[in-house]
C-alpha cells in the first residue's frame, strides 16, 4: 500500500511538470502581442510597451520565460498578473469561491443522483422509473446555459425567490441556483448510471443467492446490490470533481461567479502566461489528487481489490 | 474605452481606448427635469455596473471604462463637461493662451483639498504629469503629453522616475505654465482628460498603495476596493466643483458579463447597466422590466481601407473606388434591420453630441446609397486599372466583439450594389486584430475602426485618425492616409483663436476626408443602457457614461 502511494506521487511530478510546459507553450503561441492590447485601440507607446515587456520577462526567448516561471514556482513566487496583483492573492480569491461551488454541485449531484438512480432501478418499468428516466434524458440533452439562463430568469428575475446573480463572496444561497445548474448533468448522468448498474446487479446469480439463503430484502439491496453498483459511480463522481472545479466557466459568467473558470477565461483573453500555467498546474494537481483518492476507494468497496 | 457589448469598439474581455469622463454634466438642465422631486433619498448608494480594472486605480494609468468611471468621479481635473459636452473650469480659475496657441497660463481656484486634507496647489498638477510622462514608471496613458515641451528627453530610457518636463513651469503655488511644442487650441479641452488629474504629495511615496487606494479629490471619494466585488466611493462633502451629487455615494460592482447584470437590472438587484448585452438589443426598450436609454452617443463606427491596399491607393482609381464602396452600403436598412434602432445614421466624421457636429459638410453624399451611381464610379475605375472577377472586397473584424452580423451586411449590400465579391475577413481575438492593424498585415483587405473621443473635441477624432503625424505607427492613423491639405488644416485649426473658429476649419478638413475616403463612416453608435424601475435621473453624458452624480432612488 505504501508503495503504491509513493509511487502514484511520484508519477505526479512529470504529469504536472508536462501539463504546465506544454499549456505555457499554447499561451505563447497564441496570436496577437498582450503587450500591445493593454494600450486597446490607442498608439503604443513602444518605449512603455519594452519596459512592461521586460518586468514580465515576456522578451525573453519562450524557454527562458518558462524555466524562470518554474524557477520562481518552486519558491511559491508566481509573479504579479498585468493589473499588478500578485498571482497567488488572484488564485487565493478565485479558489475559495469554485470550491464552494464545485462542492455544493458535487453534493447536489451526489444525492440526488444516487438516489433517483436507486429509485428509478428498484422500481424498473414501473412509472416513477420511466419519469426519471425521461427527466435525466432531458437534462442530459440539454446544455447548461440553456438550464442556466431559464433557471435564473425563473427564480431570479420572475419569482424573485433565489438572487440572480451570485457575485463575490457568494453565500450558501447565492450558489443555490448555480450549484443546481451546474451539478443537473452529472446528476442525470449518474441516475443513468446508478439506474444501469442496479437492473443488471440485481439479477445477478449471487443475488439470488443471498435471497434464496433467507437473507432480508434490505440487507440484499443494501449489502449486495448497492454496494457492488456504486464503483462505477464513484469513479464517475470522482472524475467530476476536476471538471466541476475548471469547468465552471459557464455556469460562472451566466451568475457572475468570479471563480476560477472566470478568471481562466479573462486570463486567456490578456494572453498573462503566467496567470493561466498557474490556474491549470492547480486544476491538475487537483486531477490527479481526486483520482487517487478514487482509487484507494476501490479498496474500501471492493475487497477483491488489494493494492501492493 | 472599453465596454463589453457587442458593438463597441474595443473586443470583448480586451479593454481599449480612451477613458470616461465621468463626473460631468452641470447641476441645472436635464436633472432638474428629472422626477426627483417625490421620494428618493440623497443618501441612497446606486449600485452600477462596472468590469474588474485592468491596472491600478492611477489616472495616468489607467485607460478603459472599469478603472477609468470611478477614477472620473473621484477626480476632479482643471475642467469639467458640462452635459453638452462643453468644457467649464472646474479646479482651475483661468487657463490662458498666448499669441500662437503655444503657452498657457493656468491659475488655479483656492480652497481645493485633497481627501487628506493636503491643498491642491500648482505642483499637483505639475509633477502628475511630469510622473506620468517619465518612462521608468510605465504609465499607458503617457502619450497624452507628448505635446508639452521636455516629454521626449523623459521618454529616453534611464530617466528617474521624478525627473520633471521642462515644458512646466511652477509660478506660484496657483499658477504655472505651460510651453507646448506645437501649437494647440484644444489643450484647455484636453486638460479635462483623466490623465491630467492633480495627485498629491503621498502619490509618490507609495505608488502602489495608492493604486489599491487612491487619495482622491473630486465629488465622491475613495471608501474600498475589494477585487472583483466592488468599488465603493461616497460623496465628498468637501467637495468645491460644480456637480451637485444627488446621491450618497456608488458602489461600482464588478461584472464579468453584461447579460448577467441585466439580469441583476431585471431582478432589481442592481441600479444601472450602461453597457448593453447584445442579447437584450432587441428586447431592451420594450421590456418593461426595466428603463432603457437610447441616445445618440460620441462613438463613430467606419471601416478602414489602408492606402497600401491594391486598387485603393490615394490616386484617381482609389478614390472612385473609395466613393463607389460608400455609396454601395445601404446604411438605414443596417441600421433597422441588424442594430435594432441603436444606433443614428451617419453624416460626418465626429458624432451628434461633440461640438462642432455638422450634418450638411459638402461631399457628405457619398454616405447616401446610391446603388447606380456606385456601379458607375466603379466602372469608370476599372477603365484605369481593371478589377479581376477573382478579386474579392474583404473587410476584417476581430469575432470576439459580435461584429459579424454588422460586417456580413455591409459586404452584402457591397456585393449586390457592385456586383463584385465581397466578404467580411473575421480573426479570432481583438488582440491579434490589433496587431495585424499595427504591424500594416492587411494589404488585401479593410479592416473596423471605431473611434471613441478622450475629449469632446473634433481634433480627438479627426487629427488622431487622419494627420499625416499619426501616420506609420506614431498614432491612430492606421490606414497612413496622408494630405499635406489636411495636415494643413489641422495646423491651422490648432491655432485658432477660439474653440468655434477652430471646429469651423474642422469642418473645412472633412471635406477633404469625404473626397479621398482614407476611411469609410457607417454609423454612430448610441449611448444605451438600463436601470431598474425605482431608479430616477438616469442619463448618460456625452462620452455615453451614466452621470452618476445625477441618480436618485
Amino acid at each position: 500500500m505504501g508503495k503504491y502511494l509513493l509511487r502514484r506521487i511520484l508519477q505526479m511530478i512529470p504529469v504536472v511538470l508536462g501539463t504546465t510546459l506544454l499549456i505555457y507553450a499554447l499561451v505563447f503561441a497564441l496570436p496577437g502581442d498582450p503587450v500591445a492590447a493593454m494600450f486597446g485601440d490607442k498608439p503604443v507607446n513602444q518605449a512603455v510597451a519594452a519596459q512592461i515587456r521586460s518586468e514580465y520577462n515576456l522578451d525573453k526567448p519562450f524557454i527562458v520565460q518558462y524555466v524562470l516561471f518554474l524557477k520562481n514556482a518552486l519558491t511559491l513566487n508566481f509573479g504579479n498578473t498585468f493589473a499588478g496583483q500578485p498571482v497567488i492573492s488572484v488564485i487565493g480569491r478565485a479558489f475559495p469561491v469554485t470550491i464552494k461551488l464545485a462542492l455544493m454541485a458535487f453534493v447536489f449531484e451526489g444525492v440526488f443522483g444516487v438516489i433517483f438512480g436507486i429509485i428509478g432501478g428498484l422500481t424498473k418499468g414501473k412509472w416513477s422509473d420511466n419519469i426519471i428516466l425521461v427527466l435525466s434524458l432531458l437534462l442530459i440533452s440539454v446544455p447548461t446555459f440553456v438550464t442556466g439562463f431559464i433557471l435564473q430568469y425563473l427564480f431570479g428575475v420572475k419569482w424573485h425567490l433565489l438572487p440572480a446573480t451570485a457575485g463575490a463572496n457568494p453565500g450558501f444561497i447565492d450558489l443555490l441556483m448555480p450549484a443546481v445548474v451546474l451539478g443537473s448533468v452529472s446528476m442525470a448522468s449518474i441516475i443513468r448510471l446508478t439506474r444501469t448498474e442496479i437492473t443488471s446487479n440485481i439479477s445477478e446469480d449471487y443475488v439470488r443467492t443471498a435471497r434464496a439463503k433467507g437473507m432480508s430484502n434490505r440487507s440484499v439491496i443494501v449489502r449486495h446490490v448497492l454496494r457492488n453498483s456504486l464503483i462505477p459511480v464513484v469513479t464517475y463522481l470522482g472524475a467530476d470533481i476536476g471538471g466541476l472545479m475548471g469547468g465552471a466557466m459557464i455556469t460562472e459568467r451566466i451568475f457572475n461567479i468570479q471563480g476560477v473558470g472566470n478568471t481562466l477565461y479573462q486570463a486567456i483573453l490578456r494572453g498573462e502566461g503566467t496567470l493561466v500555467v498557474s490556474i491549470v498546474t492547480i486544476l491538475v494537481l487537483i486531477f490527479v489528487i481526486t483520482s487517487l483518492l478514487v482509487d484507494l476507494l476501490y479498496a474500501v468497496l471492493d475487497p477483491r481489490i488489494r493494492y501492493a | 474605452m472599453k465596454k463589453q457589448s457587442a458593438l463597441t469598439i474595443a473586443g470583448a474581455g480586451l479593454c481599449v481606448m480612451a477613458l470616461t469622463l465621468g463626473a460631468c454634466g452641470g447641476s441645472g438642465g436635464s436633472d432638474s427635469s428629472a422626477k426627483g422631486t417625490n421620494g428618493g433619498s440623497s443618501n441612497a448608494v446606486i449600485s452600477v455596473f462596472n468590469p474588474e480594472p485592468a491596472n491600478p486605480l492611477i489616472p495616468s494609468m489607467t485607460n478603459e471604462v472599469g478603472g477609468g468611471n470611478p477614477i472620473d468621479v473621484m477626480f476632479s481635473k482643471l475642467v469639467r463637461f458640462d452635459d453638452k459636452g462643453k468644457p467649464v473650469n472646474e479646479i482651475a480659475k483661468q487657463i490662458k493662451a498666448n499669441e500662437d496657441n503655444t503657452q498657457y497660463t493656468v491659475t488655479i481656484n483656492d480652497g481645493w483639498k485633497f481627501s487628506d486634507g493636503t491643498p491642491v496647489t500648482a505642483q499637483s498638477f505639475t509633477k502628475a504629469w511630469s510622473w506620468a510622462s517619465s518612462i521608468a514608471n510605465k504609465q499607458l496613458g503617457s502619450s497624452f503629453f507628448a505635446n508639452i515641451k521636455g516629454y521626449d528627453d523623459l521618454q529616453k530610457e534611464g530617466t528617474p522616475s521624478d525627473a520633471q518636463l521642462s515644458g512646466l513651469k511652477v509660478i506660484d503655488n496657483k499658477t504655472f505654465t505651460v510651453d507646448l511644442t506645437s501649437p494647440s487650441s484644444t489643450f484647455p479641452i484636453q486638460v479635462g482628460y483623466t490623465a491630467f488629474a492633480p495627485l498629491p504629495e503621498s502619490f509618490y511615496k507609495d505608488t502602489k498603495a495608492f493604486g489599491e487606494k487612491p487619495v482622491t479629490v473630486g465629488p465622491y471619494k475613495f471608501q474600498s476596493w475589494e477585487h472583483n466585488k466592488s468599488i465603493k466611493v461616497v460623496k465628498d462633502p468637501a467637495y468645491k466643483g460644480g456637480v451637485k451629487v444627488k446621491n450618497g455615494g456608488v458602489e461600482f460592482r464588478s461584472y464579468t458579463d453584461a447579460t448577467a447584470a441585466y439580469r441583476d437590472v431585471q431582478a432589481g438587484n442592481l441600479d444601472v447597466l450602461d453597457t448593453l448585452p447584445a442579447s437584450a438589443r432587441k428586447t431592451f426598450q420594450t421590456d418593461n422590466t426595466v428603463q432603457a436609454i437610447n441616445d445618440p452617443g460620441s462613438v463613430i463606427q467606419m471601416f478602414t481601407i489602408p492606402s497600401y491596399m491594391k486598387h485603393f491607393g490615394q490616386d484617381q482609381e482609389g478614390k472612385l473606388r473609395r466613393q463607389a464602396i460608400s455609396m454601395a452600403i445601404d446604411r438605414p436598412t443596417i441600421i433597422k434591420k441588424v442594430l435594432s434602432g441603436t444606433a443614428k445614421e451617419v453624416h460626418d466624421f465626429t458624432a451628434p453630441v461633440i461640438p462642432g457636429y455638422s450634418t450638411s459638410i459638402k461631399g457628405s453624399d457619398v454616405l447616401k446609397y446610391n446603388p447606380s451611381k456606385a456601379k458607375e464610379l466603379w466602372a469608370e475605375a476599372n477603365k484605369i486599372s481593371p478589377w479581376s472577377e477573382g478579386d474579392t472586397f474583404k473587410i476584417a473584424y476581430n469575432a470576439d466583439g459580435a461584429h459579424k452580423e454588422i460586417y456580413d451586411a455591409v459586404t452584402n449590400s457591397i456585393k449586390n450594389a457592385l456586383g463584385i465579391q465581397a466578404a467580411g475577413n473575421p480573426l479570432p481575438t481583438f488582440s491579434e486584430f490589433r496587431s495585424n492593424v499595427q504591424n500594416r498585415k492587411f494589404t488585401d483587405s479593410a479592416f473596423r475602426s471605431g473611434w471613441q473621443p478622450d475629449y469632446p473635441s473634433p481634433e480627438s477624432y479627426l487629427s488622431s485618425n487622419f494627420a499625416s503625424s499619426a501616420a506609420n505607427g506614431n498614432g491612430s492613423n492606421d490606414g497612413d492616409y496622408k494630405n499635406p491639405e489636411f495636415d494643413g488644416l489641422m495646423d491651422k485649426a490648432a491655432s485658432a483663436k477660439s474653440i468655434d473658429e477652430a471646429n469651423k476649419i474642422y469642418q473645412q478638413s472633412e471635406e477633404l476626408l469625404f473626397r479621398d475616403l482614407p476611411a469609410v463612416p457607417l454609423y454612430y453608435q448610441n449611448s444605451n443602457g438600463v436601470a431598474a424601475k425605482n431608479v430616477q435621473g438616469f442619463s448618460f453624458n456625452w462620452k455615453g457614461v451614466p452621470a452618476y452624480y445625477n441618480i436618485s432612488k
